[in-house]
This record gives C-alpha cells, sequence and structure tokens, in this order.
C-alpha cells in the first residue's frame, strides 16, 4: 500500500491546468505527513487496503474510444437528464448529452477560465479536507480534471443532472482520481446523481472519488451516489456537504460489493435549520468488501438529521458500517437519527458495525440503533405456508428489506431503474452489471 | 430557579474523603524488579508466582498505555508511584478482629462498613482491603462450614496453591493489556473466593477497598472460582481520601464460572472524584473480566459515580454452549469527571445470550462515554445480544458518547443496539413541580426512575446505598 501511494505521488497528473499545481503540492505534501492507515487505525480497523497492494495501480488512464454501447451501463429509462460521461477518468463529449438550463454553470476544470478557475479555487477542498484523509490528499495530489457545478441563486433546475464514472479495463492497471464540486447558492434547487459504473469485463481500475456539495442558505439538492461497478474495480472515496442555514440534503447511496470499497460520507450542519436526510443501501456476496463511514456533524442549533442504511451480506463478504453522529456545544435543539440494519445470509459473512454519538449539548435528542440478524423465522414460515416456495420466500423478505428504502427515493424513474437490478441480485445471478 | 435548586443538588461533598492518621510501612515510590521482588517476598511467595510477577514485569515495560479511550490526563509519572503500603499494626497478621488495630476497624466503622460480626449486616461477609493489605475477613468460619472459600488472595496464595496457580491468569493474562501487566506485576492484595460444587453460597460476599496513604497505588486483584452448579453474590465498594494529586488505582478481578454455575458481582465505585475543578481523584484503570463456562451465568451491576478517570470494561467471554452474560452500569460524571466504561460480550458458544443495560449520567464538565463490543463468533449459532445505552445529560458542557462495537460473523446470531440521549425534560419537571414536589427531589426522582433498571439488580441493601450515592454525588450538579 505505501509503495502504491508513493508511485502515485511520483507520477504527477497529466494534462492538468497550470492552477491546480498549487493544489497537487499542497495534496502531495499532505499524504507524505500522514501516517499510512494499517489496522491499528481506528477508522481502517475493519478494512484492509491490501488489494491495493496487488496490482500497480498507480499507472494513468488512458483516453478510450467511446463507444455508444457504453451507455446500456448506465442509462436509467424515463429519467431524462443533462449527462456528462467520463470513461476511465476522461470526458467523452460523444457520449454526454443534453443541454444546460439558464442559471447552470458547469464547468470541467480542465476548461475553466480564469474567472472559473477562481471560483472553484474558492471552494476546492474547503468541504473536503486534505487533513481527513491521506486518501484526500491523495486526490488532491492527483487531480487532472473534475467538476465544477454552480446552480446560481433561486435557480429551480427541473432537469436532474447526471455525472457517469465509467471505467473500462486497460492493458495496465490504473488510478482515476475524480472530483465533483457542487455550489447551490441560495434558495437553488436541484437533482444531482453521480453513477459509478464499468463494462461487465474484469475491471483493473482503483478511483479515488471525492464529492463536495456546498448547500447554501435554503438550497435543496436530492443527490444520488451509485456504485454498481464490476466486482474487480477499486473504490475509495467520499461525499462531504457543507449546509449553511435551512439548507436541505437528501441523499441516497447504493453499493453493490467490490474487492474493496471505501465510502466516507461527512455532512456539516453550519447553519440553524439546516436537514439532512442520508440514505443507503449496500449489498454483498462472494468475497466482497463495502466499507461505509459516515459523519454527521451538527455544529450549529436547530438542525436535524435522518440516517437509514441497510444491508445484505451473503457468501464470504465482509460488511464495514461506522455511523458517527457528533453534536457540538451549543448545538442545541437537535435531533439526529441513526439506523443501521444488516441481514447475514451465509455462515461465512460478516459485519462490523459501529453506530457512534458524541454528544456536547443537553438540549438534544438523540438515538441510534443496529441489528444484525437473518430473515426473520416466522415471516418466511408465514410465507411458506402461503404456498411460496423457501428460496421464493427468501428473495421477497430480502427485498423487502431494502425495498423499504427504494420507496423513499424522490424520482421514481430511479426507483423502478434499481429495482430490477437489485432483485437481480437476490436471485443469484453472479454478474450484476449488465 | 430550577437551574439553581439543581446547582444546589449537585454539589454536595464527598463523605468518604478523611484520612485515617495511621503508621505504615510503604515503599519508596519506583518500579524496577527489586521492587516486585520485594512485594513477592514480602508476601512469602512461591517461586512460581515471584516469576509469574516478573515475566508480567518484563512485558509491562515493552507496552504503551493505552490512548484510545475518550479521555484526557496527564501522563502518569509510573516512577512516582509508590507499590506498597501496609499499615505497620499489620505486620504480624493479627489473628482475629480483636487484634486489629482499632483506628482501622474505626474507618470502616466510619464508612458504615462495621467489622464486627455482631454489628455486621446479616448475611454480609466482608473482606477489607487498605491500601496493599487486607485487615480483616467476617464471617470466615461460617462459610468454611458450607466449604466456600474466601480470603484475602495473599492468603490463598500460602493455602490453596494449587487453585490460585491453576485459575490465576487464565482469564486476564499477564499481557492483556498495559493496566492488567502492571497489576500482574505489583498486585498486592485483593479477594479470593472458592465456591464449591453445587453450594449455594450462604450469605452474601464482599469486600470493601480503601486507599488511605498518599502517594500510593492500589493494585488488586481478585479471583473467583465457582465450581458446577454453585452459586455466589459477590459486592464490592471502594472509597479514597480527599488530595489534591491524583492517585492511581489498577485492578484487576477474574471471574470463572464453570459448568451451570452462577456468579452475580456487583460493585458500587465511589472513589475520590476530585474537587468541583477536577484536581485530585482517582484514576481507575480497571480490567474485569469472566469467562461463562456451559450453562453458566456471570452478572456484572456497576454503580460507578466516584474516580476522576474510570477506564473500566467488565467483560464476559461466552464459552460454553447455553451461557448467559450481563451488565447493568449506571456511570454518573460530575464537575471535571471522566468515563470511558463499558463491557465486551464475546459470544463463542451456541445459544448463548447476552445483555447489556447502561445508563450514562453526565452534569457540569464531565465526560461520559459508553464503549462496548458485542462479537458473535462463527460457532455461536442461536445466540443472542441485545443491548440499550442511554445518556442524560444535565448541563450543556457536558458530555455523553456511546461507541458500540457490533462484529458478527454468524447468520443465526441476533445483535439488536440501541441508544438515546436526552436531558431530564422541562415537562417532567413541571409535572412533579405541579404535583408538588420541588425541582431537587423531582431530578432526584427522574434520574432514579432513568437508573431503576439498573438499581433493581443490586441486592437490596446496595440498591438504596446506590440511590443515596447518586443523589450526593449529583447535588450541585442539576442546572
Amino acid at each position: 500500500m505505501a509503495d502504491y501511494i508513493e508511485q502515485a505521488l511520483q507520477r504527477p497528473p497529466a494534462n492538468a491546468p497550470r492552477w491546480l499545481d498549487l493544489f497537487h503540492q499542497q495534496g502531495r505534501r499532505s499524504c507524505r505527513e500522514k501516517a499510512l492507515p494499517t489496522g491499528k487505525t481506528e477508522d481502517w480497523k475493519y478494512t484492509s487496503l491490501r488489494a491495493l497492494g496487488q496490482r500497480d495501480y498507480a499507472g494513468q488512464p488512458a483516453p478510450v474510444a467511446a463507444s455508444g454501447d457504453l451507455q446500456r451501463h448506465y442509462r436509467i429509462a424515463d429519467f431524462s437528464s443533462h449527462t456528462l460521461v467520463f470513461v476511465n477518468g476522461h470526458f467523452s463529449p460523444a457520449l454526454s448529452a443534453g443541454s444546460l438550463p439558464a442559471g447552470v454553470e458547469l464547468v470541467r476544470f480542465g476548461e475553466a477560465d480564469a474567472g472559473q478557475a477562481e471560483r472553484i479555487q474558492n471552494w476546492l477542498g474547503k468541504v473536503a479536507s486534505r487533513e481527513q484523509s491521506v486518501f484526500t490528499a491523495l486526490n488532491e495530489s492527483g487531480l487532472a480534471d473534475g467538476i465544477y457545478l454552480r446552480v446560481t441563486k433561486n435557480t429551480r433546475l427541473e432537469t436532474p443532472i447526471q455525472v457517469i464514472w465509467l471505467t473500462t479495463p486497460q492493458s495496465e492497471a490504473f488510478t482515476v482520481s475524480q472530483r465533483l464540486l457542487l455550489v447551490m447558492e441560495p434558495g437553488s434547487d436541484a437533482t444531482v446523481m453521480e453513477y459509478f459504473t464499468s463494462d461487465a469485463a474484469e475491471q483493473n481500475s482503483f478511483t479515488n472519488g471525492i464529492t463536495e456539495l456546498v448547500l447554501e442558505q435554503n438550497a435543496r439538492l436530492r443527490h444520488y451516489r451509485l456504485h454498481a461497478e464490476q466486482e474487480q474495480a477499486l473504490h475509495i472515496g467520499g461525499v462531504h456537504a457543507s449546509l449553511e442555514r435551512d439548507a436541505n440534503l437528501d441523499s441516497f447511496h447504493l453499493a453493490v460489493g467490490g474487492t474493496l470499497k471505501r465510502i466516507d460520507i461527512t455532512v456539516n450542519h453550519n447553519g440553524p435549520g439546516a436537514h439532512c436526510n442520508l440514505q443507503g443501501v449496500y449489498l454483498l456476496r462472494n468475497r466482497q468488501h463495502v466499507d461505509y463511514h459516515t459523519c454527521i456533524e451538527h455544529r450549529v442549533p436547530r438542525c436535524t438529521s435522518d440516517e437509514v442504511f441497510r444491508g445484505i451480506i451473503g457468501d464470504a463478504a465482509r460488511a464495514v458500517f461506522n455511523g458517527r453522529i457528533h453534536i457540538h456545544p451549543d448545538a442545541q435543539k437537535t435531533l439526529a437519527q441513526l439506523s443501521n440494519k444488516n441481514l447475514l445470509t451465509s455462515d461465512a459473512a460478516e459485519v462490523d458495525t459501529k453506530p457512534e454519538l458524541e454528544i456536547y449539548a443537553d438540549d438534544v435528542q438523540c438515538a441510534h440503533g443496529a441489528t444484525v440478524a437473518q430473515l426473520d423465522e416466522t415471516s418466511l414460515h408465514y410465507l411458506r405456508t402461503r404456498g411460496i416456495a423457501a428460496d421464493e420466500a427468501k428473495v421477497m423478505l430480502s427485498f423487502g428489506f431494502i425495498n423499504e428504502l427504494l420507496n423513499r427515493i424522490p424520482d421514481a424513474a430511479v426507483a423502478a431503474h434499481l429495482r430490477p437490478m437489485l432483485s437481480q441480485f437476490f436471485s443469484g445471478e453472479q454478474h450484476f452489471v449488465r | 430557579m430550577a437551574q439553581q435548586q439543581l446547582d444546589h443538588l449537585i454539589k454536595s461533598e464527598y463523605a468518604a474523603g478523611f484520612t485515617t492518621d495511621i503508621e505504615s510501612d510503604t515503599l519508596p515510590p519506583g518500579l524496577d524488579e527489586e521492587v516486585v521482588a520485594f512485594i513477592s517476598a514480602k508476601k512469602n511467595e512461591p517461586d512460581w508466582l515471584r516469576d509469574w510477577r516478573l515475566k508480567a514485569y518484563r512485558g509491562w515495560r515493552k507496552m504503551a498505555e493505552p490512548a484510545w479511550a475518550h479521555v484526557r490526563y496527564p501522563k502518569i509519572d509510573f516512577d512516582a508511584v509508590s507499590y506498597y503500603s501496609s499499615p505497620k499494626a499489620m505486620a504480624d497478621r493479627p489473628k482475629s478482629l480483636d487484634e486489629v488495630d482499632p483506628e482501622l476497624l474505626a474507618t470502616y466503622e466510619k464508612l458504615g462498613i462495621p467489622l464486627h460480626e455482631q454489628e455486621a449486616l446479616a448475611g454480609v461477609a466482608v473482606d477489607a482491603v487498605f491500601d496493599s493489605v487486607s485487615v480483616a475477613t467476617t464471617f470466615r468460619h461460617k462459610l468454611a462450614e458450607a466449604g466456600v472459600i474466601f480470603c484475602p488472595i495473599s492468603e490463598a496464595v500460602q493455602e490453596y496453591p494449587e487453585l490460585v496457580q491453576k485459575y490465576l491468569g487464565s482469564v486476564v493474562p499477564q499481557h492483556d493489556n498495559f493496566y492488567a501487566a502492571l497489576n500482574s506485576a505489583v498486585f498486592s492484595d485483593g479477594s479470593f473466593v472458592y465456591i464449591p460444587k453445587g453450594v449455594r453460597c450462604p450469605m452474601e460476599l464482599s469486600t470493601y477497598f480503601r486507599i488511605n496513604e498518599a502517594k500510593t497505588g492500589q493494585f488488586e486483584r481478585t479471583l473467583i472460582i465457582a465450581d458446577e452448579g454453585s452459586h455466589v453474590s459477590y459486592l464490592e465498594g471502594c472509597t479514597a481520601p480527599m488530595r489534591d494529586e491524583n492517585q492511581l488505582h489498577a485492578a484487576v478481578v477474574e471471574l470463572v464460572a464453570l459448568d451451570n454455575a452462577e456468579i452475580k458481582y456487583s460493585t458500587v465505585q465511589n472513589w475520590y472524584p476530585g474537587d468541583a475543578e477536577g484536581k485530585g481523584g482517582i484514576y481507575n484503570f480497571v480490567t474485569k473480566r469472566g469467562v461463562a463456562h456451559h450453562n453458566a451465568h456471570i452478572s456484572w451491576t456497576q454503580v460507578e459515580t466516584g474516580s476522576a478517570v474510570t477506564w473500566k470494561y467488565p467483560s464476559v467471554i461466552l464459552r460454553g454452549d447455553n451461557s448467559i452474560g450481563e451488565f447493568y452500569s449506571v456511570a454518573l460524571t460530575n464537575n471535571y469527571q471522566q468515563a470511558d466504561t463499558g463491557t465486551k460480550m464475546i459470544h463463542i458458544g451456541k445459544n448463548t445470550r447476552s445483555t447489556i443495560i447502561s445508563k450514562g449520567i453526565s452534569a457540569g464538565r464531565s465526560s461520559n462515554a459508553y464503549r462496548g463490543l458485542v462479537r458473535m463468533s462463527p460457532r455461536s449459532t442461536g445466540s443472542r445480544n441485545y443491548t440499550q445505552c442511554d445518556s442524560l445529560l444535565i448541563g450543556d458542557r457536558c458530555g455523553a458518547h456511546t461507541y458500540p462495537y457490533i462484529e458478527s460473523r454468524n447468520p443465526s446470531a441476533v445483535v439488536e443496539h440501541e441508544a438515546t440521549t436526552s436531558k431530564v425534560s422541562d415537562d417532567q419537571l413541571y409535572l412533579c413541580q405541579q404535583r408538588g414536589i420541588d425541582t431537587e427531589k423531582a431530578v432526584s426522582m427522574i434520574v432514579n426512575g432513568f437508573c431503576k433498571e439498573v438499581f433493581k439488580e443490586l441486592p437490596m441493601e446496595f440498591a438504596v446505598e446506590a440511590g443515596k450515592l447518586l443523589e450526593v454525588s449529583l447535588e450541585g450538579s442539576v442546572g
């Protein structure tokens, strides 16, 4: 792992705009100063980074000739959106589609003019601090391109914006350092989806993807981060949000398992009255590994947060969940809730969950809960008495377990897209990615 | 107004804070192999035990203090602590209570623990440990009739060496952790209990620990063995004088519940917590663990109100099939006290069950953390855990934290954890006041109600005591 980081640092990103140089330097420095995570590092106690050392992932991705065929890996029926597609980290104009409405500024870092570069620099790294994690620092040191999206004041965006990060194998294993910076100005409203996917071939990529969400006063964002890559694709990344007064974030997460998948989610309530809804589903089998670390920071009074994560873990897979709620002094009248439920469906599966509360204010209501169990025997029995075969009953109950969360997805087309995908998972089809 | 009354309620004095003026033999501060050998020689220990201590000491030298707990305190200078202190009068071990220094007896009298059997609480046998030695053990003969061994561990080493050798370190190995290793090297006294097969111990057993001498640490070691089908209930209480400097208490408690045995271990911990400015108090770094064999039952109940810093995780290893582990805890912190406490339930056997009920109350500028681990191993088919952690905050400058680790590797095992945090609500107070109950009383009622699930697990006399203790510890904090 140390070798990987050293090599990645020695290969500065090619074709990056000059104004990113400072970020590269700072990222590199911060990366070198940090101790590398080991099994003794609290945040990495249950997740091994061994997979990163098994191939030389420090290679640079080459541009790929766009093929319309790739669309079937991410297209969502009846979901019209403005779509940006990146293949192996390179922007693909041919695959990208849709026109942006007025009031939205969308720039790739590589194409930003001086004014835009300045605006980007104002925000870049402000929400996702390089001090948080060695991988955030590494992302910063390797940034070649990224997306800056600004929804201007009081703009209501009717059409969702979809960012597709697709990987496809190359002769040499490689790293994609990816960044999305979204600034929602006061009173704006939008839906943004990040979709990490790949083609069905065995992957040799490592994606280090960081998303920064800035929600200014009264801004509303519906956000998705979906991970449906082929299982050999490695991913370590995170979503970091900052919520100003009365801002509202609704964020939905999905991860199907992979060799190594680690996603950190931080939501900072920085203005009173902000609210965040965080939901997630993870589904694992074979020897897959998914690790979600979430952290809800309540820094100011009168904010609310509601977090629900559910997972189903089969075969010899291992799921890790860490959900932290941190109520700072003076963050009175906070309401914060977290629930994490896990279903184990095989003798060799493992789940390690740790909901955490850290509270420094008294007039708050906080609760968290976590459960680990298998499917309820009485429910199974009930279905069988109605003539439903055992296997089918299991699928029904498992699907019901996560369908509760799918039902809360605000966009019906997205829920309709995910349902057949997930039922495919339960029916035991080997390849989740079509 | 309510605030002031609450404040008053939290500000009461530590009643056990006096010192006993008594001559003592105290080792000069510092720790090396000679000190370890000295302690061993002083207690006339066999070679195996001296070597065992030395091995622990050598291991300890290579270990680092744990830094993961949610507590902050200045680094401890282990060479500034005296590792052995004994009241002079104890040099020739008194044969009976009549020979014990009256000053010592008066100390326990003052603490509400009369050691004269005729005056003692009926049905409770007490082992009183003063600094590094046990001064008296009551009701020994009555217990002996039932075949129960209840004596200071130093005596057990002489009289029942085979039992001690077999079980010492079997639950908490010498190098289990930093403080357990330190304790293994220098442990002075503590209680030893053996309940023979099929015996139900005729009375409650209890140990009362008292730190008296300045600049000493207390390192007691308790070993309880409940042989097949036996039953014992054991209580432990602790106090210390008020001093400006911090004192170290690093104890180890090992419980062995063999097949079908039951051990109920209750603690009322009231070490000196330091003053309202956070000066002084005991560092309470304790390792407590039990092993439950087939169908055995181990239950920990603790009421933690004292100590400046608490680092304590009474645990159960559920080794045998159908074994049961329980942990009931009330931890109260006030002023600048810090507590990081909880439990570990390691499910190994099939159909094992564990229950964790933890109530944390933080007031003043204190910090109170629950840290727990529930592990379902691949073999633990059909096992069950239920955990409930509730925190109550009194005041807006304190902290309440929950860090539950859940590791499950068996699909048929069910683990449930829930935690809540709240404060004494204005509605509750208002309702009480409306019924003519003043604020102070109302808060105390609400807090007592909050802790009820745990108090009901304590033996009756101690439940009353614990309720009072809570009231006193909270005095001046409410608000």
